[in-house]
């Protein structure tokens, strides 16, 4: 006799809970050597490359990992989208919305001033005062200087892009002859969203990045395509 | 600042309106979704659809969020 599980029945002689059915037990698929699950991200590795390699290319072009890999569709798709969302954010809070570690609000290094009776404390480095050369931040304390701009961390890992808008975060807000700044610093929503934008670029790629190179470390499993109805 | 006397790149873009900015939500949902389906699904043709609903989720859920959240400021107020 044979049982089907998951089926409403009011017959009781071939209910699998019935007395009956547990001494003829049904028969079941023949078990496999182990168990294979469908993950989470596709296997469909075309070309071998160095998972170091399709790391940094990652991150050097947004989608370039896919790119490697073959997969030139998916890279297409994940690079325009997050450099489309990063150059986005620019636009929206403008370049001086990069806070750039070691550098201030006026473009210039920041120094660790020598101790006065409030301790010691950054300012920028002006070439005309003694008071201000001290070293620079980013080689005395740059842990500390990180932390104080904690987007920059999401915001450099969209790539070079982030580098080259570091750039002109700082040219644009140096002091020109007229006194002020050659870019504005935007405030409130448009800075909060200009942020936001240029960082989840960067997360994004983070997530490009580790979905590539995890693509190009994994061994090309056929099973999987072989018996599609033992992950369904 | 008037539009056209903006800088690109240089100037923040002038959408000061309140009635303006949470436009900026639907780039934001729709790169954050194609992005993420595209890593995702299997293969790229299932990505559109899959995006598309993933993102109406997104918007969906802000929106709820923002009516909550005006509910509750609201009820303190009064």
């Amino acid at each position: 006799m044979s049982v089907v599980f998951g089926r409403a029945t009011t017959d009781k002689s071939t209910c699998p809970c019935h007395p009956s059915s547990i001494i003829q037990r049904p028969r079941l698929p023949p078990r496999r050597g182990r168990i294979q699950y469908r993950t989470l991200m596709s296997d469909d590795r075309s070309r071998n490359v160095p998972v170091p390699l399709v790391a940094l290319a990652a991150w050097l072009l947004p989608g370039a990992g896919y790119w490697l890999l073959g997969q030139r569709a998916r890279a297409l798709v994940v690079g325009i989208s997050i450099v489309v969302l990063y150059v986005l954010g620019l636009l929206i809070g403008g370049v001086r919305l990069i806070e750039v570690p070691g550098y201030g609000d006026h473009g210039l290094p920041l120094v660790v001033a020598p101790a006065d009776r409030n301790g010691d404390h950054l300012v920028e480095a002006d070439p005309t005062s003694p008071e201000t050369n001290g070293p620079w931040v980013m080689t005395s304390r740059p842990m500390e200087e990180i932390r104080n701009k904690p987007w920059y961390i999401a915001q450099v890992l969209a790539g070079p892009i982030n580098l080259i808008a570091s750039w002109g975060s700082v040219a644009a807000s140096k002091v020109n002859a007229s006194g002020m700044p050659a870019g504005y610093r935007s405030h409130a929503r448009t800075n909060e969203l200009g942020v936001l934008y240029t960082a989840i670029a960067g997360m994004l790629n983070l997530l490009a990045i580790i979905d590539s190179a995890s693509r190009a470390g994994r061994p090309h499993d056929e099973s999987l395509e072989a018996q599609p109805e033992a992950a369904a | 600042m008037h539009l056209l006397a903006w800088r690109p790149f240089l100037d923040p873009i002038p959408i000061w309106a309140d009635s303006v900015w949470p436009w900026l939500l639907l780039p934001l949902a729709a790169a954050v979704s194609l992005v993420y389906k595209s890593v995702k699904c299997r293969t790229m043709r299932q990505v559109p659809r899959e995006a598309a609903v993933i993102a109406f989720w997104i918007i969906f859920g802000m929106i709820a969020a923002a009516v909550v959240l005006a509910g509750v400021v609201k009820a303190l107020e009064w």
